[in-house]
């Protein structure tokens, strides 16, 4: 709490002393002559009276009343004339981020899939200023939705999305289209295909793929894996790769998930290999933990004007003086 | 130096008081009938004067009723005695100071006194002395004892003292006298009380009380005002509050008629007066009551 203006206050005081030593000095004057004054004899016959004595405590109770609310309107008007603020620093969390999920659809990857995609639709809810976009690849890759903040919307395809992923009698429609390449799981035509979802590249937003995949390639890609990560870098979107194939119980290629590791760390991103479809919401409340980080700005010192208590106490006192006249005036 | 006497004069002579002013000279004579009744003149009968007065003789003869007139009407003496302290030249119940309402109260009597060939003195005292105005005969003497008083009451004068007055009075008159009494709203305590008793003896007494101003009155709410015995202001907060002016009415009334009840028990005729245009007809009542309250 600090006074902007505190010499406006100092001057508010020092107005107030002269006012009243003026009003004192007026006063004493009109009684040395008080030509209208009427003179009378024996006021005992008032003053002694009991209901006179009780009379003049109501009296000295308003008068009293009138002092201190003036006195406390004063100091009211003086604080805000002096601007009351209070400092504080803050570190702004940047909320303008775009969240590309881009997931592999490949067989094994489903029940992770319905993880995230679980997930992400949760998390809709919190979203403020935020977009989220949802691609979806295998041989080719399809966008489900693009990056929009009518998280509504989002939130209906997302739920959508899930429950096809979880049933078991699903048609496999929402994975129409991609299949088209020359072979399936292209993984870095999928993430290169997911970083050009991204529009409005002129402006400063954190921009970051949420990349599921095994990243096990069987067919001829347009672009490898390092070569979309490199693209990604270029556009300065972070990857953060899921991979539930690297683990030991599967006779996986150690070769594949060191690439995608490299890559992912490429871009600044996080890697994490899983066995658990169950792991997936911690990892996602990391990735938005980790862009919290990233995006946070400058620290900024924040002045805010603190007037209510001046305020509401002025507005008191106000009151007090007024129903005080009233009843001296009555 | 004849302003107060004009004013009296004025006063007593305004067309609606033309009657009440003859009567009052009747009254007046009245008062010391029974004192002696050596014979001196007649006169013509004015209303008010004793029926049995007339002298029906002079009357068949002259055609108009004639009064006799006794010769002790003559060497009749009038002590004016008033509390000229500054409590006096304070404002009255009608708004005017009670100097002013004293003054021509004192200065009626005083009048029809003189124009009777009766003599007029004063006694005028405060708590800074008390002033003994040998009693005469005339009218610029009456009009000298009125200054007198116009001078002592100011606000800046001596405080009132009633009680010294009448101490003075008790210690210094001698002979038989009607006291003319002026006072205010003061409470007569036991010890005024002691001392009237004692004067009640020896004189004829009337009692004027000049009515205090009513402090709670609407007439001056708004106005400051102050007590003239120690310049104490009282606060119009207070003099408009209901309850206040209930209980103080209430008081009022309880003093006054603690007061007429102590001067009724003294056998003292006396009246109250707020203003100056009550003045005539209220000497007039307290004459008559005096006259009646003696037959």
């Amino acid at each position: 709490m600090t006074l902007v203006n505190l010499w406006l206050v100092l001057a508010w005081l020092v107005a107030a002393l002269v006012t009243a030593a003026i009003v004192v000095w007026l006063q004493r004057r009109a009684r040395r002559r008080s030509a209208e004054a009427v003179p009378v004899a024996h006021s005992d016959r008032l003053t002694t009276l009991p209901a006179y004595a009780s009379a003049l405590r109501r009296y000295r109770t308003l008068l009293w009343t009138v002092l201190v609310a003036v006195v406390l309107l004063v100091a009211a008007s003086a604080v805000l004339s002096g601007r009351l603020v209070s400092l504080t620093t803050v570190q702004p969390e940047l909320r303008n981020r775009d969240i590309v999920l881009c997931l592999d659809v490949s067989g094994s990857m489903i029940d992770y899939d319905a993880q995230i995609v679980e997930t992400f639709s949760e998390l809709t809810e919190e979203f403020d200023g935020e977009r989220i976009g949802l691609v979806l690849f295998n041989a080719s890759a399809i966008t489900s939705f693009p990056l929009t903040s009518d998280y509504a919307y989002a939130r209906s395809q997302l739920d959508a999305l899930h429950a096809d992923l979880v049933d078991p009698d699903t048609d496999w429609s929402f994975a129409n289209g991609t299949l088209l390449g020359n072979g399936s799981s292209m993984i870095g035509d999928g993430l290169a295909s997911c970083v050009m979802r991204f529009d409005d590249l002129d402006t400063q937003r954190s921009r970051s793929i949420v990349f599921a995949t095994d990243n096990y390639v069987a067919g001829e890609q347009i672009m490898t894996l390092p070569e979309a990560g490199e693209f990604a870098r270029s556009k300065d979107v972070v990857v953060f790769g899921l991979n539930p194939g690297d683990v030991r119980s599967l006779d996986y290629i150690a070769e594949f998930a060191d690439e995608m590791r490299q890559v992912v760390e490429a871009t600044d991103g996080t890697y994490w290999a899983l066995e658990d479809p169950d792991a997936v919401p911690g990892i996602v409340a990391q990735v938005q933990e980790r862009q919290a980080e990233r995006f946070t700005g400058e620290p900024v010192l924040v002045v805010t004007d603190e007037p209510t208590l001046p305020v509401l106490a002025g507005f008191v006192a106000l009151a007090a003086v007024m129903f005080a006249g009233w009843r001296l005036r009555r | 130096m004849t302003a107060l006497l004009t004013r009296v004069k004025t006063t007593l002579s305004i067309r609606a008081h033309r009657r009440v002013r003859g009567m009052l000279d009747g009254e007046y004579a009245s008062i010391f009938r029974g004192k002696s009744h050596e014979f001196d003149d007649i006169r013509p009968y004015v209303p008010g004067d004793e029926i049995r007065d007339i002298d029906w003789k002079a009357t068949a003869r002259a055609g108009y009723p004639l009064t006799k007139q006794f010769i002790a009407h003559r060497k009749q003496t009038m002590m004016l005695v008033v509390d000229t302290g500054r409590d006096l030249a304070a404002v009255a119940a009608g708004g005017e100071p009670k100097r002013d309402v004293a003054v021509l109260a004192a200065g009626a009597l005083g009048y029809i006194a003189v124009r009777h060939g009766d003599r007029v003195g004063l006694i005028a005292g405060d708590a800074g002395g008390v002033r003994l105005v040998e009693p005469k005969g005339a009218e610029s003497h009456l009009e000298r004892i009125l200054q007198v008083v116009v001078e002592r009451a100011r606000l800046d004068g001596a405080r009132s003292d009633l009680r010294a007055v009448l101490e003075r009075v008790v210690r210094t008159v001698r002979r038989r006298m009607l006291l003319v009494i002026v006072a205010d709203d003061a409470a007569v305590d036991e010890e005024t009380a002691a001392l009237v008793r004692r004067l009640t003896v020896q004189h004829e007494i009337l009692w004027i009380t000049v009515g205090d101003a009513d402090v709670m009155a609407a007439q001056w709410a708004t106005s400051p005002m102050f007590d003239v015995a120690d310049d104490s202001g009282i606060p119009d907060f207070l003099r408009r509050d209901r309850r206040l002016r209930a209980a103080f009415e209430e008081a009022e009334r309880v003093r006054d008629a603690a007061r007429d009840e102590r001067l009724d028990a003294l056998a003292i005729s006396h009246v109250r007066i707020t203003r100056h245009d009550e003045v005539v007809p209220t000497l007039f009542r307290l004459i008559e009551a005096h006259n009646h309250a003696r037959r």
